[in-house]
């Protein structure tokens, strides 16, 4: 069973959807869906019987060409990746009846292609086909984006592509000049020779690499026109865009991060950047109105707590790092798709909908993530703030520590608020239920969220595992490196 | 006289620091345009600048003299004496992305401009904070 | 007055910004200029003749990386559709527009079978000299951006554009999978591609193949972006 199934049949589904589009959009529809739950079955089948790392060849071998290396972190990604749009899929089949996308066939694409291009994000070991992939996920987001056609979306999908495109030609200019001054576009080949370059080339490679995937990633001084971008798409696809895109993204950052500078330069730098951009997140949250834009800053900061976990490069605080981001992709779909039924049903996208709403299992669902995402224990995300905590203070950051903690307070001040209006007593008698397979969805998740609180010693060995593999620069060289 | 002054321009290192400079200019070009231009159509040609200034940057750079195209021709049967092949596939594939990526931004521009009529990045506040 | 003065310094703080950034650039890069080195592209060089393909950037952008290629095909195609997708519109009466030139159209009309045939030509031969895919699809499309200029009433069906556009890429993907069948890696060479037919139209295995494969689809999807660009498209 090989990983290029990951991509290849995405691709093909994709390809092939104009033609099977003039047979019923039903069709569509369940054949995406049973595509999907063939990739994780795969994946998971993948991760029982894999036993060491491997690595899938191209056409011809790595170094020379291309290969995806399949080792524990790329199956932890792969599994979440498909588990993630198998049930945001699941969920837009009921979602569609209340209001559809137009021209649906072409949204089942835009999906698939999403599944193919972060699958390969993570899994690929070259990084011209890192850069590929990157352009494959970013114009099928921000199609997704401007779906809708309304002024809104339009230019949310504008705006993203304008962010994309600028960060592309960084992207290129910066392998560029790794060709010019390596001679190879292999990760494990560039990271052997990465570190004996001159020291002001390789800080322009750095500066253009950062500023390249900072746009993307939506880290601080770079993120000015991502809440633009989550207000103005469909409640839908900011679940896609803040469960998936995003932490592929960041896992390619950090992946490159510890191959290219295992030597923990920048490493200071990066802790901060992200401390900085959580807290900015956090206070400009505080007087937003707009619920999608609330969450849209609850997403920013979030990624500024993960950037601190993956940038302090030790075992700990990366599988802290992987709790959190399990954690937070969880919760938000959750509170993404739970949004997405009630602004179909109540047509008010404002904070006044929290007092006007009344679905006692909505209601529920929203409470539950959101008081894992502010850290209670007994909920998934008190495990991975809990132990980031305590590396930093292991580390003797108490700077950083107390940036957390006030970031952490104020975020705790307008979550508050938000569960306060959702538990006073409603006026409208009338209930809202999503229907059964939503709330099999929303259960599913809200059940993982609860399970990894409970229960996180089931999976610490896996995260402990991956974490390490993730940090193991030098085994992942000889994998690629030896197999020729 | 003339000799020595073409035999100084043909000399590798002389090409690629005019190919620096040159790229480098068009970059600047694009940039300018990019950070002060507020028309949605002028930012799309800034940034279609800024990408051709970095793939003639690139393809420059991986030039070496004396060295021939990649390819058989009459003159040559066998591949020695060969100029780097990958730069070459590397763009192809850079350019090809670029222009679709460009394509489709015009193409929300033009929808955008029927339903708002509005054609400035500082004009276009649909969300207000 | 006052409008004209922030404009100014609008256009002078980004003029400064970015002068010192591609200065900054500049003086770093103008002290690393890159020497020679031994890089990936030569060892492929010498494997090249193995595969019989005459032109070793095809075979670079065919079969050593064609993953990167399978990547770029998939943009363009979303690219394509996202473009159709956006701008949807009826279709309009020509009664207003104006009537090109006589000479124009005759001219147009002479061409374009012509420009057709060179595309096709430059695909074809794509691993044999110059060309290829990409290239030879846009000509193509550049013969039918004459023809949709030249005359108002031709359009191009989007039923039989579709066609094969997925039969193309359908087949591509399609093409990789038996190569990961029959060889275990993904887009393996799996027709006889010996050394000795170098030069010959018949060479090479799928390298062919694949790349006239890439020149329908590039072709057919260039020309469906134009037609919607002109506004004159029956999307169904």
């Amino acid at each position: 069973m090989s990983s290029i199934y990951f991509i290849a049949l995405p691709l093909l589904f994709g390809f092939a959807t104009p033609i099977l589009a003039k047979f019923g959009k039903n069709g569509i529809a369940y054949s995406s869906i049973l595509l999907q739950v063939a990739l994780f079955v795969l994946s998971l089948q993948l991760f029982v019987t894999m036993d060491r790392s491997i690595i899938e060849v191209i056409a011809i071998a790595p170094p020379l060409g291309i290969g995806f290396v399949v080792n524990s972190i790329s199956l932890f990604f792969v599994m979440l990746f498909t588990f993630f749009i198998l049930m945001a899929s699941l969920y837009y089949l009921k979602l569609r009846k209340l209001n559809p996308y137009p021209n649906e066939a072409k949204f089942f694409i835009l999906i698939n292609m999403l599944l193919a291009s972060t699958i390969g994000l993570v899994l690929s070991s070259d990084i011209f086909n890192i850069y590929v992939f990157f352009e494959i996920a970013g114009i099928s987001a921000y199609i997704l984006s401007a779906y809708r056609k309304t002024p809104k979306a339009l230019e949310a999908g504008l705006k993203y592509l304008l962010t994309g495109a600028v960060a592309s030609i960084f992207l290129v200019f910066a392998i560029a000049l790794l060709y010019l001054h390596l001679g190879t576009l292999n990760l494990a080949l560039i990271s052997q020779g990465f570190t004996a370059l001159d020291s002001d080339i390789k800080l322009l490679i750095s500066l253009f690499l950062l500023i390249g995937f900072g746009l993307k990633v939506e880290i601080f001084p770079l993120n000015f026109w991502v809440t633009d971008i989550y207000e103005g798409s469909d409640a839908f696809t900011d679940a896609l865009f803040s469960a998936v895109v995003v932490k592929a993204y960041l896992f390619v950052f950090f992946h490159l991060l510890y191959l290219f500078l295992p030597n923990k330069e920048f490493t200071l730098f990066l802790l901060y950047l992200g401390a900085v951009s959580m807290l900015i997140a956090e206070v400009i949250a505080l007087r937003q109105n707009n619920l999608k834009r609330i969450f849209a800053y609850s997403s920013l900061g979030q990624v500024g707590l993960l950037f601190v976990a993956f940038s302090m490069q030790d075992v700990i605080s990366i599988s802290a790092g992987l709790y959190i981001l399990l954690a937070h992709s969880l919760a938000k779909m959750v509170l993404f798709l739970s949004l997405a039924s009630l602004f179909e049903h109540y047509k008010n996208e404002d904070i006044s909908l929290l007092k006007e709403m009344n679905s006692p299992f909505l209601r529920n669902v929203i409470i539950i993530s959101m008081l894992s995402l502010l850290g209670i224990p007994l909920l998934a995300g008190f495990v991975g703030k809990f132990l980031l905590l305590k590396t930093v203070a292991f580390y003797g950051l108490f700077g950083l520590l107390g940036l957390l903690i006030l970031s952490a307070l104020i975020e705790s001040i307008y979550y508050f608020k938000i569960i306060g209006l959702l538990l006073i007593k409603k006026e409208t008698k009338e209930q809202f239920h999503p229907s059964t397979l939503q709330k099999f969805v929303l259960l599913v998740l809200t059940l993982g969220v609860i399970f990894v609180g409970v229960a996180p010693f089931a999976i610490s060995d896996f995260m402990a595992t991956s974490a390490s593999v993730m940090l193991d620069t030098q085994s992942y060289q000889n994998l690629l490196l030896g197999a020729n | 006289m003339i000799e020595s002054i073409l035999y100084y321009f043909n000399q590798t290192e002389v090409i690629k620091t005019i190919v620096t400079l040159g790229s480098m200019g068009l970059f600047f070009v694009g940039l300018f345009g990019l950070l002060s231009q507020r028309h949605i159509i002028k930012v799309f040609i800034s940034i279609g600048i800024m990408e051709i200034a970095v793939f003639i940057f690139f393809i420059g750079l991986s030039f070496q003299r004396g060295l021939t195209a990649p390819m058989l021709g009459d003159a040559h049967t066998t591949f020695i004496q060969m100029n780097d092949p990958i730069p070459h596939a590397m763009i192809l594939t850079a350019i090809v992305i670029g222009m679709a990526v460009l394509a489709l931004g015009i193409s929300f521009a033009i929808e955008y401009y029927k339903l708002t009529g509005k054609n400035r990045l500082d004009e276009m506040n649909e969300m207000k904070n | 007055m006052n409008i004209k003065r922030d404009i100014s310094t609008n256009a002078i703080s980004s003029f400064a910004l970015s002068a010192l950034f591609v200065l900054t650039l500049l003086s770093i890069l103008l002290q690393h200029i890159p020497q020679k080195l031994s890089s990936a592209g030569d060892k492929l060089l010498e494997i090249n003749a193995q595969e019989g393909v005459a032109n070793a950037v095809t075979t670079v952008v065919v079969y050593f990386r064609g993953f990167d290629t399978l990547g770029e095909i998939a943009v363009l195609f979303i690219a394509s559709f996202g473009i159709g997708l956006m701008l949807n519109f009826q279709v309009q009466n020509n009664q207003n527009k104006v009537k090109s030139n006589f000479m124009l159209q005759l001219g147009a009309r002479l061409l374009f079978p012509i420009i057709l045939l060179f595309g096709v030509y430059v695909m074809t031969y794509g691993h044999l000299s110059v060309g290829g895919g990409f290239q030879g699809g846009v000509i193509i499309a550049s013969a039918v951006l004459l023809m949709l200029v030249s005359s108002n009433h031709f359009q191009l069906s989007h039923r039989i554009i579709t066609l094969l556009e997925t039969f193309a890429g359908v087949s591509y993907v399609l093409i990789g999978l038996i190569g990961l069948i029959v060889l275990d890696s993904f887009l393996g060479n799996f027709l006889p591609h010996s050394a000795s037919q170098l030069g010959l139209l018949l060479s090479g295995g799928i390298v062919p193949i694949i790349y006239i494969i890439i020149g329908i689809k590039v072709g057919s999807e260039m020309s469906l972006i134009v037609q919607n660009m002109l506004q004159r498209s029956d999307n169904d």
